[in-house]
């Protein structure tokens, strides 16, 4: 592939470069990444926390039904995708010196925030790889970073959307894809992969942003000599036994440790090649951000054959417990546990179910989820739970202390498809039985119970992909929406409905907010459109 | 309503559902999803293979013919070391190998397969034809096939209960709902015992106003005070939109004031889901299979 696969097309940047008015070059200072986001958005969760939590309280329950729609930005001109008839949008955007940045697989768009008014597109042609969805970008000084689905990293100019240079990490014939936004820490552009469709190991990446250099890489099963190799049968097992990093890490700067969830263990199904824990798969990975070290993992779902991709997002917060500062992590994992860790440690605090299930027969000494065996996938079918979560952010409100996630209750019959004793691939399925039903939930970290809960009416199966992203504010705004387009906003501390609008699809990405002009807007998008709103003027 | 653990989607006139979508799926509304999963059932093998082959990005699609007559070669020269599947034995997995998956047509294994890997015990084959060599390669692309796209996997044989076990369930869980004549024939009327395992735990709601009997129904008491009851098409926190017996569509916003009563007639089967063992799963199943 030496030849140009991208193409950009600038279609106001004469307005950039001339200082159109309001609009100004971009350009990010590394360090006010981690800080809490206010006149920009500058990375996928807001800031390093993961939280996505604003002090902003100008928009608030006294005046949210003031919200007015201020524009749309609609995708055109890109047609059905492999895979998707029409474009979602699942990323979140990011909004830098007035810009936004959203993306689509193949595609990155810069919008004018105050117009919604397209500056730059670029546009990939890709050589394989799966078109299933795309975060969005990273964002470093003047360059933007855009991961293509065959495993490109693309460097953009962030004002002209020019290819500065491009890296292939990874190989789109042994089926690994990317839809992850890369994740800025300092010096490191730090990247993961996803793919399981052939049984590949995980990694995680990280490049120099100037000269796209790699840093180094962490594998998500152990190699050779890693006494972690016990949870495998054998080398070969752990050599092909998944665990990619698709969805981006949380970071606390103190600590200098990235938090990354790590994606299900391969054979996805069908586990009888491969007795043992099958570390570190399913798990929450702290490492050393500077060389990918492992400091501690802790596994949340132990030699799994459910696809209980552990990717929804690790958050970092911290609380006084016992009267001392604890800094912990949590995440409302997709096996269907709510768990609560100390994050300088890894020692558990919290590890308890959050949907009704009945796979597990208790906990590990180290507070792991044991399964029970019977509830593996069979030939003849075994029942067990759906996908409990999935990608979409779940969130966290210092003010309530409350950990908010999309959730869904419901069962299905996993059935092994390669009974042989050396599966491979997926060697099963999971089909879902009954109805679902999709819940927000309020969740105390500290105990795992839900504070309070919301369940969608629904008459339909909504899965855990769909149930959009999760934003609260300060104000005590709780911003998501259901699956029949509406988009919602609740108290973040009752969860009463404060607000509600019937837009054109479900919201299918990260809600964001940010403050432009001295007026706070919440933008998100929903199928092929961003909306932005704010109050009116 | 059918439906997976995975949504399913539309690509570009294919349609590729839902068990074989994966783990960070497309979003599709549960209507498209319903819909995609009905058009995906309605597919030949071939057509399911195609659609998750797109989806999926797995490349060309292996000579099929080639792969036939490789498979006598495979098993006579290379299975001893690489197993049946070419999943390993002594020699390592094929399926995984950088070699296989850097290949397409023999393009680059047929050279590889002459040359052999002597350093690592891998003998030549160099007296074979290339025409020989392609077809192993053939071969070798439609192991990896059976592995990668999840279109053409297929269940085995999911009969493993105790037909007369399940007879006393149904006796004793069945009966207070369900008269005799539920399960005349019941077995006949699924095109697979997969499809009946899950019709009998979950049967699948028509969705036309002929046979309601299954359809979820609701009373709904509006502000001023009239009462309208129906088929329910439509639910949300903000709206219902019901059908009602003289097929009208009512379209009701949920205000302060407005009072929703919701019946499913499936209720008894949610629950039983909730809590249906899999050994009480396969007897029914077996039981209802001779029911034909």
């Amino acid at each position: 592939m030496k030849f140009s696969l991208g193409v950009c097309t600038a279609i106001a940047a004469a307005s950039l470069a001339g200082g159109a008015p309001g609009v100004q070059p971009v350009s990010l200072d590394p360090n006010t990444i981690g800080k809490a986001p206010t006149t920009s958005w500058p990375t996928f969760n807001g800031d390093y926390s993961g939280q996505r939590y604003s002090t902003f309280t100008q928009i608030g329950p006294a005046n949210v039904n003031r919200l007015t729609q201020r524009w749309t930005y609609k995708i055109t001109g890109v047609g059905a995708q492999r895979g998707a008839p029409v474009p979602t949008i699942k990323c979140t955007p990011l909004l830098v010196g007035g810009v936004l940045y959203i993306t689509i697989p193949d595609h990155v768009w810069a919008l004018d925030a105050r117009t919604g008014n397209p500056l730059w597109h670029y546009d990939w042609i890709d050589h394989g790889g799966h078109l299933v969805g795309q975060r969005g970008v990273a964002i470093w000084k003047t360059t933007v970073y855009f991961l293509t689905p065959d495993n490109w990293l693309i460097a953009l100019n962030a004002n002209t959307g020019q290819e500065l240079w491009r890296k292939d990490y990874a190989d789109a014939r042994k089926q690994y894809f990317s839809t992850s936004a890369p994740l800025i820490v300092k010096n490191h552009v730090i990247v993961g992969v996803g793919g399981d469709a052939m049984d590949m190991p995980g990694f995680l990446d990280s490049f120099d942003p100037v000269t796209g250099d790699l840093q180094w890489t962490w594998w998500s099963t152990p190699r050779k000599g890693d006494p972690a190799l016990k949870t495998w049968p054998n080398e070969a097992a752990s050599d092909h036994g998944g665990g990619m990093t698709w969805m981006p890490g949380t970071y606390d700067p103190e600590l200098n440790l990235l938090y990354w969830p790590t994606g299900n263990t391969n054979p996805v199904f069908a586990g009888q090649g491969r007795p043992g824990a099958n570390l570190w798969t399913e798990s929450i990975v702290a490492l050393d951000a500077d060389t990918g070290k492992l400091k501690w993992y802790f596994q949340v779902s132990p030699h799994d054959t459910h696809d209980f991709d552990n990717t929804t997002a690790p958050i970092l917060f911290d609380r006084v417990m016992d009267g001392k500062p604890r800094k912990l992590v949590a995440q409302a994992a997709r096996n269907g546990f709510f768990v609560t860790l100390d994050r300088e440690t890894g020692h558990y605090l919290v590890v308890k179910p959050y949907v009704p299930l009945d796979y597990s027969s208790g906990l590990s000494p180290q507070g792991e989820p044991i399964p029970i065996p019977d509830k593996d996938p069979t030939v003849g079918g075994s029942i067990n739970i759906v996908n409990a979560s999935n990608w979409p952010a779940p969130a966290y409100n210092p003010k309530t202390g409350l950990f908010y996630v999309n959730s869904v209750e419901g069962k299905a019959i996993y059935y092994l498809t390669d009974d042989t004793a050396q599966p491979s691939g997926y060697g099963g399925t999971g089909d879902g039985i009954g109805r679902s039903q999709r819940v927000l939930q309020a969740i105390d970290p500290l105990t795992g119970n839900a504070v309070w809960q919301h369940a969608y009416p629904n008459l339909n199966n909504a899965p855990s992909t769909v149930g959009p992203s999760i934003l609260t504010t300060a104000s005590n705004l709780l911003i998501t929406g259901d699956d029949q387009k509406n988009a919602i906003i609740y108290s973040a501390d009752k969860g009463q409905v404060l607000w509600h609008h019937e837009i054109g699809a479900n919201e299918s990405g990260g809600v964001i907010t940010y403050l432009l002009d001295g007026k706070q807007y919440i933008v998100f998008g929903a199928g092929d459109t961003l909306y932005a709103w704010s109050l009116p003027q | 309503m059918r439906h997976r653990v995975f949504p399913a989607l539309f690509a570009a006139g294919l349609v590729v559902v839902a068990g074989i979508a994966g783990s960070q799926e497309t979003q599709t509304g549960a209507q498209e999803g319903a819909q995609a999963q009905a058009t995906y059932q309605t597919m030949t093998p071939e057509q399911r293979a195609a659609a998750t082959r797109a989806f999926l990005g797995l490349g060309p699609e292996p000579d099929k013919a080639a792969a036939a007559r490789g498979t006598t070669l495979f098993q006579q020269n290379c299975a001893f070391c690489h197993g049946p599947q070419a999943r390993g034995a002594t020699g390592s997995s094929l399926i995984t190998a950088d070699e296989v998956l850097g290949d397409d047509h023999g393009e680059h294994l047929v050279a590889f397969l002459k040359r052999g890997r002597p350093e690592k015990g891998m003998p030549a084959f160099a007296t074979m034809s290339d025409d020989q060599l392609t077809d192993i390669a053939e071969f070798l692309h439609l192991q990896v096939e059976a592995v990668a796209n999840r279109g053409t996997y297929h269940m085995l044989n999911i009969l493993v209960g105790n037909a007369a076990k399940g007879q006393v369930y149904v006796t004793e869980h069945c009966t207070s709902c369900h008269t005799a004549e539920t399960f005349v024939h019941i077995g006949s009327r699924f095109r697979s015992p997969e499809q009946l395992q899950r019709g009998w735990i979950w049967p699948v709601r028509p969705n036309d106003s002929e046979d309601s009997s299954k359809a979820i129904v609701a009373t709904v008491k509006t502000r001023n005070g009239s009462t309208i009851a129906g088929r329910v098409t439509q639910v949300s926190d903000f709206r219902i939109t019901l059908v009602d017996h003289a097929g009208e569509t009512h379209v009701v916003e949920r205000e302060p004031g407005v009072r929703v009563e919701i019946k499913d007639p499936l209720a008894a089967h949610q629950q039983m889901i909730m809590t249906l063992t899999n050994d009480d799963m396969h007897n029914v199943t077996a039981y209802l299979e001779t029911q034909k």
